[in-house]
């Protein structure tokens, strides 16, 4: 299996942390050229701030997604029915909740099976113990602020790769 | 005994996102008036659109794409017309190239249900809500899709993307999936 992607999302639906695993394709070097002699040229925009437009903009779709399939999922199933994950045939989106309302995204490749136990592993093991009893880190993670530290970092790197040598 | 695979309810949704036919089968999924299903319908639609456009997957790389064309023409080489390939094969040689066509939401798992989602070429999108446990859901939404294409396209008095009421394709799906 491979690990595509990976969001936080606090309870004020603000993306706190996200994760890229895979080099995104990079066009806008070849596009650049193409771009800069069109006649609209000279706005063009650094290709690492069009990176982060983009991953940004990725993240607000990510949680639109799951905020409005949460939301079918309870208006058919009931009010303790849970949204857990949706597959295409590119890739697997997985989700858990917290009762925090902390919301925890993964984007995996298609063929792995439930990955509930994992989400809830990162949260108990890697955000609790990093983030949340960290004393430098604040209550509202505003703009992420507390969350990417380095032991949480390097915890998700190494819990991630073992995660992949494993399946 | 009672058993457990159920299917619940098929929708259809044509490709504008309109509701064009819903029926339940079993109990086990929320009453909803038509109303709500008109919104769940236009909202899966949307989202469908969405989850196609944050595809992570890195793209395949670009040298066999380009490979694989020139091969499968060489394989048949009787078969295909000269002017045709030229065309695809310039254009996955052209470095602005584009994503792989996706397919979007597939499948999706809550913790009651399992809904399977399945798009004609057309646009048309069946969606067949079953208990997670039922197997074979693929199968089952394809199965109900060559119904639609047999007894409702092939009924000369249905307009296009309006709602389907065609007595023949109830009594069929009816007789497919309602449990005895």
């Amino acid at each position: 299996m491979s690990v595509y992607s990976f969001y936080i999302f606090d309870r004020h639906t603000e993306c706190i942390y996200s994760k890229r695993f895979t080099q995104q394709p990079s066009p806008p070097r070849t596009t650049n050229p193409a771009a800069s002699t069109l006649p609209n040229g000279g706005t063009t925009v650094p290709a690492s701030l069009r990176q982060a437009n983009k991953d940004s903009d990725d993240a607000k779709l990510v949680f639109g997604t799951v905020f409005s399939l949460r939301r079918m999922c309870r208006q058919l199933g009931g009010v303790d029915d849970q949204f857990l994950s949706y597959r295409t045939a590119e890739y697997k989106l997985h989700y858990l909740e917290t009762p925090t309302q902390l919301r925890l995204v993964l984007l995996t490749s298609p063929q792995v099976g439930n990955m509930r136990t994992v989400l809830h592993q990162i949260w108990a093991t890697l955000f609790v113990e990093y983030v949340v009893k960290s004393p430098l880190a604040p209550t509202e993670h505003q703009g992420g602020r507390g969350v990417g530290n380095e032991l949480f970092e390097e915890g998700l790197e190494r819990f991630m790769q073992q995660q992949q040598q494993q399946q | 005994m009672i058993s457990t695979r159920v299917v619940f309810a098929l929708l259809i949704i044509n490709k504008a996102g309109g509701l064009i036919y819903t029926r339940t089968f079993a109990p086990g999924l929320q009453r909803l008036d038509s109303n709500d299903y008109l919104i769940l319908a236009g909202t899966f639609h949307g989202i469908h659109a969405i989850s196609r456009s944050i595809n992570p997957a890195p793209p395949p790389p670009s040298s066999t794409t380009t490979n694989n064309p020139s091969s499968s023409t060489n394989s048949l080489p009787t078969h295909t017309p000269a002017p045709p390939p030229p065309a695809p094969s310039s254009t996955a040689g052209n470095p602005t190239r584009k994503r792989p066509h996706t397919t979007g939401i597939e499948s999706l798992e809550s913790s009651h249900f399992r809904l399977t989602c399945f798009q004609s070429p057309t646009g048309v999108k069946f969606l067949l809500f079953t208990s997670p446990e039922q197997p074979n859901t693929d199968v089952v939404v394809r199965r109900c899709y060559e119904m639609y294409g047999d007894y409702v396209m092939k009924n000369p008095f249905y307009s296009l993307e309006m709602p389907v009421r065609v007595e023949k394709f109830e009594r069929a799906v009816g007789g497919y999936l309602v449990r005895p």
